[in-house]
């Protein structure tokens, strides 16, 4: 029932002014007749109230092509001289996944510190190879990790405000970076090292990612390929881990980054289930995704701290760390060729990473 | 310590449920769960269902169900063992035995799915997992 009809049967407002105090003409509209859907009435359940929870009526509608290209809440009565906020990403499929409003709610519940939940204090003494080593990673990954928070931030204004569970699981994963490079950057500097090298390798990822034509392409190069690899690497960090910091670290970051992994891999699904045709545009966007992550994979600075950091310090990087390493690197390639599966944009056969390098079958991916 | 009986489970259950301050700084979690345990006298099973801050079941199931869970981690008796073992030594789990590390070398125990998606549950929630497992400690010691 909208107001109007209840308000006008029920209710006095005939008397009210038609001037503020200051002289400023009111309508009283949104007391006496907006057209908004009343008395939905959501029920909070027993962690309080949550996203999913007041998906309930016509606010639980998420329209594939909303009317309106403004910032006005999807829902509310919107008068039809509001302007155009110039969005692009007008159709759902542009930016939607079904597991959009679970994640934010995830992402708001699982919300950590990087200065009250380290354990800061219990930083052992290193080694000097192994202090380098770790140095060199967070560096390398202080660098990387802002970029899942630019590039929503790129797009996020261009998304039509009626996906607003999308940008706000969206605006998750940018607190979300920006704690993942406070909390490397902090390592880095805590132990008395410091930020070592940066190179070319991680830029010219980082271009093609941000560069990407569409939000599609941008999804695809960053939910499920960078920060795919990126995820499996902190599965990694107890394994490179010195003390009990760093496995904290990992550990915490690797929760987040695999919520934004799941978002990109349901979205890409969401999308080409609505329109096939965009699947071929996504795999360009990997054939030279995947190359230029192949060259970051094998950054002379990042690969060889990793290796010293398994290999416990340099004496036994090649007998333990390079070995190691590579089949780690296999699990970071099959997991990725499975999301994509799940995606619906099967790589198996198509993909530019060095497979055959690592020993793997393409038509064993899947057999788990 | 018993591990591979429902019961207890049920026990980490119930260890978790009566804390949920450990768990809510880590934030609510939901997913399901099984851990197969490969035998010579025969393959044994539980899922274990988390909802919110609470484990609200843990139950006996086929192995071969197992895979209707989100994820499952599947290791011979011994890998648990040794896992379960760690964690009541040391209060938690230590240097190679944490679940995340287990499943990543996959050398005793596999981190295995149907969906990926649900695999990736195994991440996500990966710390709720591992409190709950790290639970074994404080129930051994009060079971003493």
């Amino acid at each position: 029932m909208s107001i109007t009809d209840k308000a006008a049967a029920e209710y006095d407002y005939e008397h009210l002014p038609a001037t503020s105090p200051i002289g400023a003409p009111l309508d009283w509209k949104w007391l006496r007749g907006a057209k908004s859907e009343w008395g939905v009435h959501p029920k909070p359940g027993p962690r309080g109230l949550t996203m999913l929870d007041i998906a309930v009526g016509s606010y639980g509608d998420v329209p594939d092509n909303p009317p309106h290209r403004s910032m006005a809440p999807r829902g509310a009565d919107v008068d039809p001289d509001t302007p155009d906020m110039g969005y692009i990403l007008n159709k759902k499929s542009d930016v939607w996944a079904e597991n959009v409003r679970e994640l934010y709610e995830e992402a708001v519940a699982r919300q950590w510190s990087a200065t009250r939940d380290i354990p800061w204090t219990e930083l052992p003494e290193l080694s000097n190879d192994l202090e380098h080593a770790m140095c060199q990673v967070c560096t390398t990954l202080t660098e990387v990790e802002m970029i899942a928070a630019d590039l929503p931030a790129k797009w996020m204004w261009r998304m039509n405000h009626d996906f607003i569970e999308a940008k706000m699981f969206l605006c998750t994963q940018i607190m979300d970076e920006a704690r993942h490079a406070e909390v490397f950057r902090k390592r880095a500097l805590a132990n008395g090292g410091g930020l070592l090298m940066s190179r070319g390798q991680s830029e010219g990822l980082l271009r093609t990612i941000l560069e990407a034509k569409t939000y599609h392409q941008a999804t695809a190069l960053m939910h499920l390929l960078g920060e795919g690899f990126i995820l499996d690497i902190f599965r990694m960090g107890e394994l490179i881990s010195p003390s009990p910091v760093e496995k904290r670290m990992f550990r915490m970051a690797m929760q987040d980054e695999a919520r934004h992994v799941a978002y990109g891999t349901m979205h890409i699904r969401y999308a080409i289930d609505k329109d096939p045709d965009i699947a071929e545009e996504i795999h360009e966007a990997l054939d030279h995704g995947e190359v230029v992550l192949t060259q970051f994979g094998t950054n002379q600075d990042f690969g060889s701290a990793l290796a010293v950091l398994l290999a416990g310090g340099v004496e036994h990087v090649e007998d333990k760390g390079f070995p190691l390493q590579m089949e780690l690197q296999k699990k970071q390639f099959t997991s990725y060729l499975a999301r994509c599966e799940r995606a619906g944009i099967s790589r198996l056969h198509r993909t530019k990473l060095p497979l055959e390098l690592l020993g793997i079958d393409p038509d064993t991916v899947l057999a788990n | 310590m018993q591990i591979d009986t429902a019961s207890f489970f049920e026990a980490l259950a119930d260890e978790m449920n009566a804390h949920p301050d450990t768990f809510r700084v880590l934030g609510e979690g939901d997913m399901v769960a099984a851990l197969v345990m490969r035998r010579a006298s025969g393959d044994w099973a539980v899922r274990l269902c988390f909802e919110g801050l609470r484990c609200e079941g843990a139950s006996e199931v086929a192995a071969d169900e197992a895979h209707l869970a989100d994820f499952y981690l599947d290791g011979p008796f011994e890998a648990w063992q040794a896992m379960f073992a760690d964690i009541c030594e040391h209060g938690s789990a230590s240097g190679r035995q944490t679940i995340n590390s287990l499943a990543l070398l996959s050398t005793d125990i596999r981190l295995r799915g149907d969906d990926p998606m649900g695999v990736d549950k195994f991440s996500r929630f990966n710390q709720t997992l591992q409190e709950y497992l790290d639970g074994a400690a404080r129930i051994a010691v009060v079971a003493g």
